[in-house]
């Protein structure tokens, strides 16, 4: 691209809110757009993606042009590609849009949810190669082939979104069409990623303090791939302190003294041994002792496990920017961003909208000692959106009020987080 | 009560039909009563079928007002029946006749109305919720428009009228002449006479939101759409994709975000448009204007997603909140109250009427000229351009090279359609917004010009300009493989087609674009083997469901658009055990080809699912009620071209395929689908051609054929003859003898129709023509002073059944499309009646007629005369089956479908009242376009009025096409030599009412032979005062009586001052029977209130 870029660099969710000169700065995944590089190859090089249930999928290679794989999902937003392309959530996993036309307005600066790419593979109709945008930095492929990500494209993402529907999300491999034996071979032996501690992989791995000095409650956002954009919508209501998952209470109200806790978003398994359980502990000393509390996506089911309910892997989930939401108190509908392959198992109702394979958490000590009610359902499945603690400060959804991509409807819950926490600290009941 | 729109005219098309009726059928869902008011004959919604009582009167206060107290609604939904219905619910309200009458306005507040169209008030609105608005001044007087100029000080400046349709009356303005000579228009046409001269946003982007709210104030966006044409175009006349394309997610949810400000701020229930200008260098906005109702914009955007938004605004008008309602796309399981999401794109075309109107002023501007639209669905924007540009029927169905052919008409076109378009002419038609942009774009492309050149010229968004380049480079792409289509391989030809390549563009490209004239195509024999290499290969389109959630559900409306990719899933064809049926639909509304074609499909289908046979339908008009979702069994929305038609009948393995209603455009279809036959058989599909056969359609439609049938059976036509030459035309008509009728053959509606009275005229008409071998004109003996009639009838093959027998108000030589005609007739005596019917009967059985046609006689003293046969549905059907309260359509649907009519239970026709149908003409709304009826089509739609006396059937059809009816004042005469003696009773009778009448100086002498006390006015080339335009601007005169030497004949004086009638509305007639009935109108006009008629049809039992 040869237009001239005015745009900022990196990932500074302080800047312009404190007077300090200490506020960190960290990377966002379109920096490495910001330096020349190279065009991408002119050759055409044939793909392929295969199905854990046979399916065969030709088209063309595109980012790295190497060999992915991991479990397939689908997404239905129709603009904000850039945004879930950097989504912790989506680590270990490939991502299918549905929306044909990926990469129209070119990749941003500024606005990654991530210092770098998180799918391990990318399915798409067509990845655009004359972006239009003013603010555009180069192209989908550029940015995938920065970021080492393999891409496949002119594959038919609408029949791959109809058998991840009908079958629940699978595993898949892609890569070059000429190594399809290869990638036979590896399909066979390729192991779920929810077995990996996916938590431990995105999140970091030493608390920081974003925006020290400013004139709020300090808070503890523990990290389990938090999205940019909730650091940011937190940083403007509270001091924030990011910290990595597997922090333990004692440590952020002791060292850190932190006032009100936060679980973000994530991706996996809850239920999963490693630091997403790590977290679940921290969440639930937290709530238990009264420390206003609220959780996001993988941060909604960790509070749901923690007040004693099963987790469950979805069939294919939800994923995308149109999920309606019924809040069960107010009656209305909130259009919602979603991301997520795990649901809170609804007390009455069950495991809505399960996975074939039916994994779930199965039953949960309740760590918290309070009951727990279904505050927001789904208005398509039903299933859970989210959850009060009876006679606790603390709440959870399973969508992202923070949108980026997505709808801004949501948006009013950090308030409301933020007014929780408020008037907790005052010691109104 | 549920009010609809009134006539199809430009600016307000058949969408208000598709509201309507949904509106209609949500409403009675639940238990309510629909009263439906709509003077539209040619509806589906004010079919009985419909709402449960049903008026066929005037849109306006008073008539409803009478309506209402007859029969004491309990709520009103004006939302429904676009402007046209907003401005009589306001006029109702304001006046205080809702509350008097306790009426509750539903789905809209009367506030939102007034903040949405007061552009002052809409103004504050914006400002008091932080969204910015083109920096604009509202006006209401001529001094203020020029104080505002100088204060906005940048020019150009843009001109908008409060409250009126499609923006008429508006434009973009240069300088202080432009800006006195629009602003003054728009002054008289604005409903409060006020313009807003605002700041001009030209060349941004234009972005749509279709919002919907309910009662909880939940609020969603349907739809999202970017206008292809920047700012400057109105939305109506843009191209249009969806969802929008080139901006971001951050950018969207910007946009979103004002949007459901508006809405929730104009505290609007139901569906509401929202439209923003966006600068895509700075990220800047303005809001254009918010539409406090469905629209056009709502039915594309119920067609581009499957969601239908006005079945949902009719639900919560009655109090339904979104979530209570399931998403009837998906079913149950999921929720109305969800943001539907694409994984196609869409493209929206305007249908414009230049190729009729070649002296209409092509410049597209801030208000509308174009008649109708078409939609195409693909997975890329590439195919869904190509595929809307195939529906528009302009007679190239894929994009060819621009010649100097394409610049003019007339002789001499063969030659220059060998020479290209010269550089600076397409940098002029790329600068000027015109139906011929988008043409220009891809011609720029294959020309080599760079992205960044067009951008500058056109100011249209890159994104959409790199496309145009690609299918430019696709097509070179073609034209450079090396190898015969024979042997294309499947790579190539598999990525052309997912590009959206029909099979006659690549063959067209592969053998680069032969210069083959004008509007004349490469012989199909070239598609043809693209076709059989391309199944060879076995590559077929895939068809996709549009199912408003990118397949996240299963969904269960099966509305489908053909793609060519991966796999496709048939919904278990080989398990369907019921025939199916395809009805082909009749593409965008045109002159000539409007919704009553979409209303006997409508028919078509629904006889076809009565007879528990499966009803598809193939169609790619968004606006209309044939591609409503629920209508057939499965919808297609495809180009209705042999090639689209064909892949959807192999896909159906349907068994039968009916022609007949889908207009001209279905008809034209019969020959080349049967010489395709023996291809379909091949593969397993054995389709029968139902109704009437491809040899008696070729029969009743080839010239010669028919006229040797006529000579047959006894039949008189009038004489004609053809001609290849311009020498063969002078000989033709020498031989007839003047005056004649002429016309080229190759005719939609008219096209080009024109009565001749001397050589003079032949010769200017010579001028302009286009003479090839193969496309010769058609010299016809002109039948003066006769009557015109109309048949509509059925046949089963045994017997004949005859709907109706129509009088024309005019004389033959009008069009019959834009004639006024009568149910029964009125001046005919029963035997000639009788000689029409036998007639009629004959030529139905000895042409083999298996179906519905109409037939149009003239008589001239007592000879009968048979003009014309058409072997298809008619303009009039619907307005025969509402007069006469039997369903043509339908019972002609089933005829076709084998069912005899003596198996039908037929009702008899209704008797008591006599019905009137009048035209709507574009006049207002096209300038350089004759204002005079003539034999080419110009009407836009209809009007109908019914009741026991004639003159006031006829008061009211003319009260209902919004032109009023003059009450006293002034009139003025202008009579041609051989009227003059003519018009004295009808002068007399005006000076009884009371009538100040003006007269030009020779009639004027007529006049007062006879006694009669005129004033003379002067001609505009006399110079003298008074003179017609000068009382004509001094409100003078209420009524025109201009009766011009030739009826749109070459020389036409008296244009100015018909087209400055039009500016002002100010009734005129240009026939003396039409100023003789409307002069009887006037009459009936004093004789007391009109009693509004409840249409009475019933509807066949099995």
């Amino acid at each position: 691209m040869s237009r001239t870029i005015n745009a900022g660099r990196g990932f500074c969710p302080g800047a312009g809110l404190v007077d300090s000169a200490e506020i960190p700065s960290f990377p966002d995944a379109a920096d490495l757009m910001l330096k020349p590089f190279g065009n991408p190859p002119i050759e055409e090089v044939p793909g392929l993606l295969l199905l854990a249930d046979g399916g065969r999928f030709e088209g063309l290679l595109f980012g790295a042009q190497e060999q992915a794989e991991g479990e397939l999902v689908f997404s239905t937003g129709m603009s904000g590609y850039q945004e879930s392309l950097t989504d912790p959530s989506f680590a270990g996993q490939v991502l299918t849009f549905t929306y044909p036309l990926i990469g129209n307005y070119g990749i941003h600066a500024q606005c990654s949810e991530s210092a770098r790419i998180w799918p391990r593979g990318v399915v798409v109709r067509q990845a655009m190669s004359c972006p239009d945008h003013r603010d555009s930095l180069g192209s989908v492929d550029d940015f995938l082939r920065l970021h080492g990500v393999t891409g496949i494209q002119a594959v038919d993402t609408r029949a791959i979104t109809r058998r991840v529907r009908e079958h629940g999300t699978l595993l898949c491999v892609m890569g070059r069409a000429d190594d399809e034996r290869a990638l036979k071979r590896r399909l066979e032996v390729l192991k779920a990623p929810d077995l990996e501690d996916l938590v431990d992989e995105v999140s970091i791995d030493q608390p920081v303090l974003l925006n020290p000095g400013f004139r709020g409650p300090r808070l503890g956002a523990l990290d389990c791939g938090i999205k940019y954009n909730i650091l940011r919508e937190l940083c403007r209501r509270f001091e924030v302190l990011w910290c990595p998952p597997d922090i333990s209470l004692d440590v952020l109200v002791n060292e850190w003294a932190i006032e009100a806790m936060f679980v973000s978003n994530g991706p996996g398994d809850p239920a999963h041994p490693g630091k997403a359980t790590n977290a679940r502990r921290t969440l639930a000393a937290a709530v238990a002792s009264g420390m206003p509390s609220m959780g996001i996506c993988l941060g909604h089911q960790l509070l749901g496990l923690a007040s004693g309910l099963t987790t469950y892997k979805m069939r294919y989930g939800h994923r995308g920017a149109n999920q309606p939401v019924l809040d069960l108190t107010e009656k209305t509908v909130a259009i919602t961003s979603q991301n997520h392959g795990f649901a809170v198992e609804d007390p009455v109702q069950g495991m809505l909208a399960a996975h074939p394979s039916g994994a779930n958490s199965g039953p949960q000590e309740n760590l918290i000692g309070a009951e727990v009610s279904v505050s927001h359902i789904n208005a398509n499945d039903r299933t859970v959106e989210g959850l009060d603690i009876i006679g606790l400060p603390a709440f959870s959804v399973q969508y992202h009020p923070e949108a980026c991509p997505g709808p801004h409807d949501a948006a009013p819950l950090f308030d409301r987080f933020s007014e929780m926490v408020s008037s907790t600290l005052r010691g109104d009941s | 009560m549920v009010l609809g729109s009134g006539p199809i005219r430009i600016g307000q098309a058949a969408e208000f039909d598709f509201s309507g009726s949904q509106a209609c059928t949500a409403l009675r869902e639940d238990g309510y009563h629909v009263i439906l008011v709509n003077s539209n004959p040619a509806t589906i919604q004010n079919d009985p079928e419909m709402a449960d009582r049903v008026y066929i009167e005037p849109l306006l206060p008073d008539v409803i007002r009478s309506i209402m107290e007859k029969e004491r609604p309990d709520a009103l939904l004006a939302g429904m029946g676009g402007q046209t219905a907003l401005n009589i619910a306001t006029d109702l309200a304001h006046a205080g006749v809702l509350e008097e009458l306790g009426i509750e306005l539903i789905g809209s507040d009367l506030e939102a109305i007034d903040a949405a169209e007061d552009r002052d008030l809409f103004k504050k609105v914006c400002e008091s919720i932080d969204l910015p608005v083109p920096f604009a001044i509202a006006c209401n007087s001529m001094e203020e428009v020029l104080s505002a100029a100088t204060e906005i000080a940048t020019w150009p400046l843009l001109v908008r009228p409060a409250f009126t349709l499609g923006g008429l009356g508006g434009g973009t303005v240069w300088n202080t002449g432009e800006l006195v000579e629009i602003a003054s228009l728009g002054l008289r046409k604005s409903r409060i006479n006020q313009v807003l001269v605002e700041e001009s946003i030209l060349g941004w982007q234009e972005h749509e939101y279709e919002v919907m709210r309910d009662s909880a104030d939940n609020c969603i966006v349907i739809c999202t759409m970017e206008n292809i044409d920047p700012m400057g175009v109105h939305t109506g006349e843009s191209t249009v994709v969806a969802p929008q394309q080139s901006l971001s997610d951050a950018d969207h949810q910007y946009l979103r975000d004002c949007a459901l400000r508006l809405i929730r701020k104009l505290n609007i229930c139901g569906g509401c448009n929202c439209q923003f200008a966006w600068n895509q260098a700075t990220g800047e906005v303005r809001v254009i204007e918010v539409n406090p109702r469905v629209s056009r914009s709502s039915a594309l955007a119920s067609k581009a997603t499957g969601y239908p938004i006005a079945r949902m605004a009719a639900k919560i008008a009655v109090g339904y909140t979104l979530d209570e309602l399931p998403n009837p796309i998906t079913g149950e399981g999921t929720t109305a109250a969800f943001e539907p999401t694409l994984d196609y794109c869409v493209v929206k075309i305007p249908r414009w009427p230049f190729d009729k109107f070649r002296t209409a002023d092509r410049r597209l501007g801030t208000s509308m000229k174009s008649t109708g639209e078409v939609m195409a669905i693909g997975r890329c924007f590439e195919e869904a351009f190509l595929k809307a540009w195939a529906s528009l029927e302009y007679g190239e169905p894929h994009p060819r090279p621009l010649t100097r052919a394409d610049e003019s008409d007339g002789e001499g076109m063969a030659e220059r359609a060998h020479e290209a378009l010269p550089e600076s002419t397409l940098v002029e038609w790329l600068r000027v917004a015109t139906d011929r942009r988008m043409g220009a774009l891809l011609e720029a492309f294959r020309r080599g010009w760079s992205v960044e050149r067009v951008h500058e010229i056109t100011r249209i968004t890159r994104w959409f300009l790199h496309h145009f380049e690609n299918m430019a480079k696709v097509e070179k792409e073609i034209s450079e493989y090396i190898g015969s289509i024979e042997n294309l391989e499947a790579y190539s030809l598999r990525r052309w087609k997912r590009l959206g390549f029909s099979d006659a563009h690549i063959a067209d490209a592969k053998a680069e674009f032969p210069k083959t004239g004008w509007k004349n195509l490469p012989t199909p024999a070239g598609e043809s083997a693209v076709m059989a290499r391309r199944h060879q290969l076995g590559i077929h389109p895939r068809f996709r469901m549009v199912d408003s959630c990118a397949a996240e559900f299963a969904a269960t409306t099966p509305y489908y658009y053909s793609t060519y990719e991966g796999i496709d899933i048939l919904p278990d064809i080989e398990e369907r055990t019921k025939e199916r049926m395809v009805v082909i639909g009749s593409g965008p509304i045109r002159i000539g080809q409007g919704i009553e074609f979409d209303y006997s499909c409508v028919h078509a289908v629904k006889a076809i699912r009565e007879s528990g046979r499966d009803a598809i339908i193939i169609n790619n008009n968004p606006e209309t009620v044939s591609t409503d979702f629920d209508t057939s069994d499965r919808l297609y929305f495809e180009p209705l071209t042999l090639e689209c038609v064909c892949e959807v009948l192999i896909r159906e393995r349907a068994h039968g395929i009916l022609l007949q209603f889908g207009g001209q455009t279905a008809i034209n279809l019969a020959l080349p689908l049967e010489s395709r036959l023996p291809d379909l058989e091949k593969m397993n599909l054995n389709l029968k051609i139902l109704g009437t056969s491809t040899d008696s359609i070729d029969e009743a439609s080839d010239r010669e054929r028919f006229e040797s049938f006529a000579e047959r059976i006894g039949l008189k036509m009038p004489r004609g003859a053809t001609g290849t030459t311009a020498d063969d035309v002078r000989a033709a008509a020498d031989k007839i003898g003047f005056p004649v009728l002429i016309r080229p053959s190759y005719v939609l509606g008219g096209r080009g129709m024109e009565v001749l009275s001397d050589h003079q005229q032949l010769e200017a008409y010579l001028k302009e023509a286009y003479l090839a071998p193969d496309k010769p004109l058609l010299v016809d003996e002109y039948l003066g002073h006769a009557i015109e009639l109309d048949v509509d009838a059925v046949c089963d093959g045994q017997e004949v059944l005859i709907g109706a027998v129509m009088e024309h108000l005019e004389e033959a030589g009008i069009h019959s499309g834009d004639s006024t005609c009568f149910i029964p007739v009125q001046t005919i005596s029963p035997q000639m009646v009788e000689r029409v019917r036998e007639q009629t009967r004959e030529i139905g059985l000895g042409l083999g007629i298996i179906g519905c046609y109409n037939i149009q006689f003239a008589i001239q003293g007592e000879r009968l005369y048979v003009l014309e046969v058409n072997p298809r549905s008619s303009r009039t059907v619907p307005f025969v089956a509402k007069a006469t309260g039997v369903p043509m359509a339908r019972i002609a649907a089933r005829a076709t479908l084998g069912m005899l009519l003596k198996d039908q239970s037929i009702p008899n026709p209704r008797t008591d009242l006599v019905c009137v149908k009048a035209p709507v003409f574009p006049f207002i709304k096209l300038t350089g376009l004759d204002p005079a009826p003539g034999p080419e089509m110009k009407s836009t739609g209809e009007v109908m009025g019914s009741d026991p006396d004639p003159d006031v059937a006829y008061l009211k059809a003319r009260m209902a096409t919004e032109v009023p009816v003059a009450s006293g004042g002034g009139a003025y005469v202008t009579v041609r030599s051989a009227d003059k003696e003519n018009v004295v009773p009808i002068v007399k009778e005006l000076l009884e009412l009371g009538f100040k009448v003006h007269c030009t100086p020779g009639t004027a002498d007529v006049m007062r032979r006879h006694g009669l006390g005129v004033q003379t006015a002067y001609r505009i080339t006399e110079r003298q005062q008074p003179d017609a335009l000068n009382l004509m601007r001094k409100n003078e005169i209420q009524f025109i009586i201009n009766i011009p030497t030739t009826s749109g004949g070459a020389v036409r004086d008296g244009n100015m001052m018909r087209r400055l009638a039009v500016e002002l509305n100010i009734p005129f007639v240009t026939t003396l029977s039409g100023a003789k009935a409307e002069v009887s109108a006037i009459r009936a006009q004093r004789r007391g209130p009109l009693i509004p008629q409840r249409l009475k049809v019933t509807y066949l039992k099995d």
